[in-house]
C-alpha cells in the first residue's frame, strides 16, 4: 500500500459525522472565524487562519467524500492527497493550532475545525509523523505502570521529602500524603511538586479523606490523537481508583488531564465510571463553601487575574470555581477581556509547550495573551492548567511584563490559616 | 571496572516536568552512543518521569541522587 492510499485509510477510520459534516459543505468561507483565532492574530498570516488551515485537510476529504467534488473537484476546490500535503498538515494540524476551540464558538455554522484538525493529527501519527517528544511522552506514561516496581520507591522517596515539607508548613507533624492507600478521594496529580504540596496542604486542612495516585494525570496520546495508547494511561488510573475505593477521583490542574478523565474516557470505555470526575477547583471551592477552610486573602495581597484555559473553561465548563477560589484568598481580582468562554488560548495547548523546535512560534502565538494580561494591570497571573502555566511564565519572561505566575491551588495555599 | 564518559552536564534547575525531560531528549541526540548526560534538576517529578523516559526510549539511568532539594542523574544513550 502506498503512502497515499495508507493516508486515506486513516482518515477513513476517523471519519464520523462531526468531520464530515464540518468537513464537507458546512463552511461558507464567510472569513468570521479568522480574526477569533489567536495565532492568526499574533502572526497576521492568511495560512493561519482557521478556514484555512482546515481547508487543507478538508480538500482531500471533499474528494471522497462530497458528492459534487468528486465530478467537478475544480469547482469545489478538492483535491487528490500528494506526499507534500502531509508536511502542510503537520503545520497545519500541530504547530498552527492549539485545538482551542475558539474558532467554533465564532463560526455562525459552528464548523468543528479543530475537529478536523485533529483528525489530521490522529493520521500523522499513524504515519509516523507526529511530533517525536509527544509521542516519547506518551510512551513514558505507560513505561511508568509497567515499570512500577522500580518507579514506586522513587515515587515514594519523592513523597516522602515532600510530606516533611507539608507538615512543616502546616506546622503539624500528622499532615500525611498517603499514596494509593484505600480513601474516599483519589488525586491524580502531575508530575511536578507544585502539583502535590498545595492540594496536599489543602486536603489536610479540609481533614478529607484522601489519597495521591501513583499516577500522573497528564495524557500525551491525546495530544497526538493516538487513541488506543491515550486509554492505556487512563486505564492505569481506573485500576488504582478501584483499587483504593475511590468514590471521587480528583484530577489537578492539567486542562487536557480533565477533559479526558471527565468527558473522553466515559465514551472511550463506554460507561460510566463507579466514581465521580471533579477537578480540583471544584473541590477547592467546595471547601470554602462548606466552611472546611479558613482563609486569610490579605496574605496575597498583589492584583490577581485569571487566565481560563480553553480545557477548563470554553472546552471543560468551569468558569466560577476558580474565580469563587481566587476571590476568597486574593485582596484584589481583576478580571481579563475577553474572558470565560470567549477567552484567548494562551498559545502553548495541545503539546506545543512540549515541542521545543517550535518555542520561536509559540511565544509569537502568545502575543494576544501578553496584550491581555498587560490590560489587566495585574501583577500575579493564576491560571488551573500547566501547559498555560509554563507558557505564561515564559511570556511574562520574555516580555518583561514583571509578573508572578501561579495555579490555583498554590495561591489558594498561600492564604491557608492553619489551626 | 567501566569509565562513564560524560559528554554533556545540563542544569535543569528550576524547570518544571515535562520540561527537563524534552531538554534529555533533545540532548541524548548530541552525544555518542555509550556516552552519559549529568543534570541537576529541582522539581521532584524528574524522579519518576527521567525513570519512565529512559525505560520507554531504550536509553540508561545510570544514577539517580538527591541531596538538599537537588536531584543529580546520569542518563546514558544506548543506540
Ligand atoms: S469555519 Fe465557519 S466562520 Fe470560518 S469561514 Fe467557515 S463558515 Fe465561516
Ligand atoms: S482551534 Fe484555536 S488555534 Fe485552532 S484554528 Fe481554531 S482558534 Fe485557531
Amino acid at each position: 500500500m502506498d503512502t497515499r492510499e495508507k493516508v486515506i485509510q486513516e482518515l477513513d477510520k476517523r471519519y464520523n459525522r462531526l468531520v464530515g459534516t464540518s468537513a464537507t459543505n458546512l463552511c461558507t468561507h464567510c472569513g468570521w472565524c479568522i480574526e477569533s483565532c489567536h495565532i492568526f492574530k499574533a502572526t497576521g498570516n492568511p495560512e493561519h487562519s482557521p478556514v484555512a488551515k482546515a481547508e487543507k485537510v478538508r480538500r482531500v476529504l471533499k474528494r471522497k467524500h462530497d458528492w459534487l467534488s468528486r465530478l467537478f473537484p475544480k469547482w469545489t476546490g478538492a483535491k487528490d492527497l500528494t506526499e507534500s500535503d502531509l508536511d502542510e498538515w503537520i503545520e497545519a494540524a500541530f504547530k498552527n493550532c492549539t485545538l482551542c476551540e475558539r474558532c467554533v464558538i465564532n463560526c455562525p455554522m459552528g464548523v468543528e475545525t479543530p475537529q478536523i484538525l485533529a483528525t489530521a493529527r490522529g493520521v500523522l501519527t499513524a504515519m509516523g509523523k507526529s511530533p517525536e517528544i509527544l509521542n516519547q511522552l506518551t510512551d513514558a506514561a505507560i513505561a511508568r505502570e509497567e515499570n512500577m516496581e522500580m518507579m514506586e520507591g522513587f515515587f515514594r522517596k519523592q513523597i516522602a521529602n515532600l510530606e516533611k515539607q507539608v507538615q512543616e508548613r502546616m506546622n503539624d507533624s500528622n499532615a500525611r500524603i498517603p499514596v494509593s492507600e484505600e480513601a474516599d478521594i483519589l488525586y491524580v496529580p502531575l508530575s511536578g511538586a507544585h502539583t502535590m504540596v498545595p492540594a496536599a496542604l489543602i486536603f489536610n486542612a479540609a481533614k478529607a479523606n484522601w489519597t495521591m495516585s501513583l499516577f500522573e494525570a497528564s495524557n500525551y496520546g491525546v495530544f497526538v490523537a493516538d487513541i488506543p495508547k491515550a486509554k492505556k494511561v487512563v486505564e492505569r488510573v481506573l485500576k488504582e481508583a478501584k483499587k483504593v475505593k475511590a468514590k471521587t477521583l480528583v484530577v489537578t490542574e492539567c486542562g487536557h488531564a480533565y477533559g479526558v478523565l471527565k468527558w473522553e474516557a466515559p465514551k472511550w470505555f463506554g460507561k460510566q465510571f463507579d466514581f465521580e470526575v471533579k477537578s480540583l477547583l471544584e473541590v477547592m471551592n467546595d471547601y470554602i463553601q462548606e466552611g472546611k477552610i479558613v482563609l486569610d486573602p490579605s496574605k496575597n495581597s498583589e492584583p490577581v487575574t485569571y487566565h481560563d484555559p480553553c480545557n477548563i473553561g470554553r472546552k471543560g465548563g468551569i468558569f466560577e470555581e476558580p474565580r469563587n477560589v481566587i476571590q476568597a484568598s486574593s485582596k484584589e481580582y481583576k478580571e481579563m477581556t475577553p474572558s470565560k468562554v470567549e477567552n484567548f488560548c494562551c498559545g502553548g495547548g495541545s503539546g506545543m509547550v512540549a515541542c521545543s523546535e517550535w518555542t520561536e512560534d509559540r511565544l509569537l502565538y502568545g502575543t494576544v495573551k501578553v496584550e491581555q494580561i498587560k490590560k489587566t494591570n495585574a501583577k500575579k497571573v493564576v491560571t488551573a492548567c500547566d501547559n498555560c502555566l509554563h507558557q505564561i511564565k515564559e511570556l511574562g519572561e520574555k516580555n518583561n511584563l514583571n509578573i508572578s505566575v501561579s495555579n490555583v491551588s498554590e495561591h489558594l495555599a498561600n492564604a491557608l490559616v492553619f489551626s | 571496572m567501566s569509565t562513564i564518559n560524560i559528554e554533556k552536564v545540563l542544569d535543569l534547575k528550576g524547570l518544571l516536568c515535562p520540561i527537563p525531560v524534552v531538554k534529555i531528549s533533545n540532548a541524548i541526540k548530541e552525544i555518542e552512543p555509550g556516552n552519559v548526560i549529568e543534570a541537576t534538576a529541582t522539581d521532584p517529578g524528574v524522579m519518576m518521569d527521567i525513570p519512565a523516559w529512559c525505560a520507554s526510549t531504550g536509553n540508561e539511568l545510570d544514577s539517580m541522587e538527591e541531596a538538599g532539594g537537588v536531584i543529580t542523574f546520569r542518563v546514558k544513550r544506548l543506540k
